[in-house]
């Protein structure tokens, strides 16, 4: 036993010893294993990196002219802005200002520090401004009811500003925004990023402009159906001190997490969501609202903590220079059926599209009675259409004759490969360097301000609001 | 123990003793260093018995905070000491632990289907079951102290020879 104990190195039980060579070579025997691990984390997280790397631009591209950008409001659509401006060419980041300095503000500094944006952090967007002299541009993502104030600032601070939707959450916000932008002549861009999608420029270009395929748009419709949300909470320990909630606005941590949800804070989901797509209504009709009817109700949420209607139906009014057509918007925050789309119809044609890659990336259907659209096929503006079954779906179903024949289904032969927000940004800092027109300039994102925020006053008043001309002009 | 082990078992043992390692430490800064993650998507989904408490967790954000704490910092630890062999019986339990938890979060018991993808097919077994019987496997022949640290502390500190033998 004792034999065997000294061949395999182990000692004999219950007899203290002390510790020798083997002891020790066989102690540290795992060790290098811990080596090993930590060469081969080291080389895979250089790859990942350098891969990373690779999808973002680099700031010292020869060609383009280097634009100094700040952040403000550094949340999560800071971040997504952040995302796709990593991946645009000639960018140098030199500040970023979040009033959440306890979480969001280093996030962000994080990952600009991990794509070699060296960037001062601040919690006051004026001290930033005052500081940072070599700024060109400034992007603001901060709540709805900041933003006109900041841009303003931000312009009158000489910075060019791309500002996210909702320009404001008054007219008279957004009114200010645009005079501003005037007097100043600083660029102002606005957050509406299908403006500048390849697929919605060739929808609105190429099928709707050129081949004029859906024909006479009489009727809209869109959505944007979204699940409910949670209550987005924060630890206790990232908690912004109430003194600080209070200067910029908020009542307590709560409200900051989800000022969507509260009067004065945000514009309801008609602006969160509705916005977008109402602001794709009037870019392919050709023209703003003449009256707006529509109904919304808080059906389901606490109104203590929701002071929004989670639910509204929209009916509006166009005269298109082709006639008259009607648009239906509805959005609920209870469901997510369908998610969003946008769907134009014509009497020669219908447009399904939306920003999703996934989704209702662009389907056309052709009325039978329309013209064929070979032409367009040849050319590349759609895909040659799907071919329909032969064999009817059910034996024995007789259509009945009173039954519309199935239109024929192209797609839309355009794919976006970047985030969804890179070519609206790409767009802005084009325009910065003189290269480019602004895609949604603050006096057309005016108008659609303008439409977006009557569906709220008609919501109150519970009856259909005429829109004047003059309502849309600066 | 009784009946002693062979030493090749006592290697096998050791070995998967420092893969459970690699894949807990793996796993641990994987998680601390990815900006923002969270168990939250992977509570939200939860079934079976404990369903409500993971739920609950995942709904509260100082629950929450911790729970992604402890988890990231547990399995980094856990994967240290499991590799170095330091610790190993109470590195092991606590390893059992936090699987036992992602197991009961999702079980795969008879009657539930899952929507989120799986890296493979299971019926009650999955590979996080395998995981917890490997470290009950490591923490009964108290592998450490065959090889690793824990034979050091073991000479050094102990009053009584108890290492796993061959």
């Amino acid at each position: 036993m004792a034999d065997q104990d000294q061949k395999s190195g182990m000692p004999p039980n219950d007899e203290p010893r002390k510790l020798d060579r083997r002891d020790l070579l066989k102690g540290l025997s795992t060790v290098p294993a811990l080596g090993l691990f930590g060469y081969a984390w080291h080389t895979q997280r250089a790859y990942q990196q350098a891969a990373a790397e690779a999808q973002v631009a680099t700031t010292q591209a020869a060609d383009v002219q280097t634009v100094n950008v700040a952040l403000l409001g550094a949340g999560a659509q800071g971040q997504v802005l952040i995302d796709s401006m990593l991946r645009i060419p000639g960018l140098r980041f030199r500040a970023v200002c979040d009033i959440w300095t306890e979480y969001n503000q280093k996030r962000v500094v994080n990952t600009l520090k991990k794509f070699k944006h060296e960037v001062n952090a601040y919690e006051d967007y004026r001290e930033m401004l005052d500081k940072e002299k070599e700024i060109d541009a400034v992007v603001i993502a901060t709540p709805d009811f900041w933003h006109a104030q900041h841009a303003i600032d931000c312009l009158k601070a000489g910075k060019h500003v791309y500002c996210e939707k909702e320009m404001s959450t008054t007219v008279e916000g957004a009114r200010s925004m645009v005079v501003a932008a005037r007097e100043t002549g600083k660029l102002l861009q606005i957050g509406h990023q299908r403006r500048s999608n390849p697929r919605y420029l060739h929808c609105y270009n190429k099928l709707l402009l050129e081949a004029k395929l859906l024909g006479r748009i009489c009727t809209v419709n869109g959505q944007w159906n979204r699940a409910v949300t949670p209550d987005l909470g924060a630890p206790d320990r990232y908690a912004i001190p109430q003194a600080r909630l209070t200067q910029y606005g908020f009542k307590d941590m709560q409200q900051f997490r989800n000022w969507r949800w509260y009067k004065g804070k945000g514009g309801g989901p008609i602006v969160d969501l509705g916005s977008h797509q109402i602001d794709i209504y009037s870019w392919f009709l050709g023209a703003n609202p003449t009256y707006v009817t529509a109904s919304g109700d808080n059906l389901y949420h606490d109104p203590a903590t929701h002071e929004w209607y989670d639910t509204v139906m929209v009916i509006y009014d166009f005269a298109t220079p082709a006639g008259p057509a009607k648009a239906y918007y509805q959005t609920q925050t209870t469901n997510g059926s369908q998610g969003y789309f946008e769907n134009f119809m014509g009497d020669q044609g219908t447009l399904l599209l939306s920003e999703s890659e996934v989704n209702y990336a662009g389907q056309l259907y052709r009325d039978p009675n329309a013209p064929a659209w070979d032409e367009w096929v040849q050319k590349g503006y759609i895909s040659a259409p799907k071919e329909q079954e032969s064999k009817p779906k059910s034996e024995g179903a007789i259509a009945d004759v009173r039954e519309s024949v199935s239109p024929d289904q192209h797609l839309v032969p355009v794919t976006l490969r970047d985030p969804y927000h890179q070519p609206h940004l790409q767009n802005f800092f084009d325009s910065v360097r003189g290269k480019a027109k602004l895609n949604c300039p603050a006096d057309v994102a005016f108008e659609t301000a303008v439409a977006v925020l009557k569906v709220n006053e008609a919501v109150e008043a519970k009856t259909r609001l005429a829109f004047k001309p003059e309502d849309f002009k600066v | 123990m009784d009946e002693k082990l062979s030493r090749g078992a006592l290697v096998a043992i050791t070995v998967l003793r420092v893969f459970v390692g690699w894949h807990f430490l793996y796993e641990g800064l994987t998680k601390l260093t990815s900006a923002g993650w969270s168990a939250a998507g992977y509570m939200k989904q939860a079934r079976g018995p404990f369903a409500e408490f993971f739920r609950w967790v995942a709904a509260n954000p100082n629950m929450l905070d911790h729970a992604n704490t402890v988890t990231m910092w547990g399995l980094t630890i856990v994967g240290v000491l499991l590799i170095l062999g330091l610790f190993t019986r109470l590195a092991s339990l606590g390893g059992i632990a936090f699987i036992l938890l992602f197991y009961l979060c999702n079980p795969p018991f008879i009657g539930y289907f899952y929507s989120i993808p799986s890296e493979g097919s299971y019926l009650i077994v999955n590979k996080n079951l395998v995981e917890v019987c490997a470290l009950a496997v490591i923490y009964f022949t108290g592998s450490g102290r065959f090889a690793g640290l824990d034979r050091l502390v073991h000479l050094l500190f102990a009053k009584q020879n108890r290492l796993a033998v061959a």
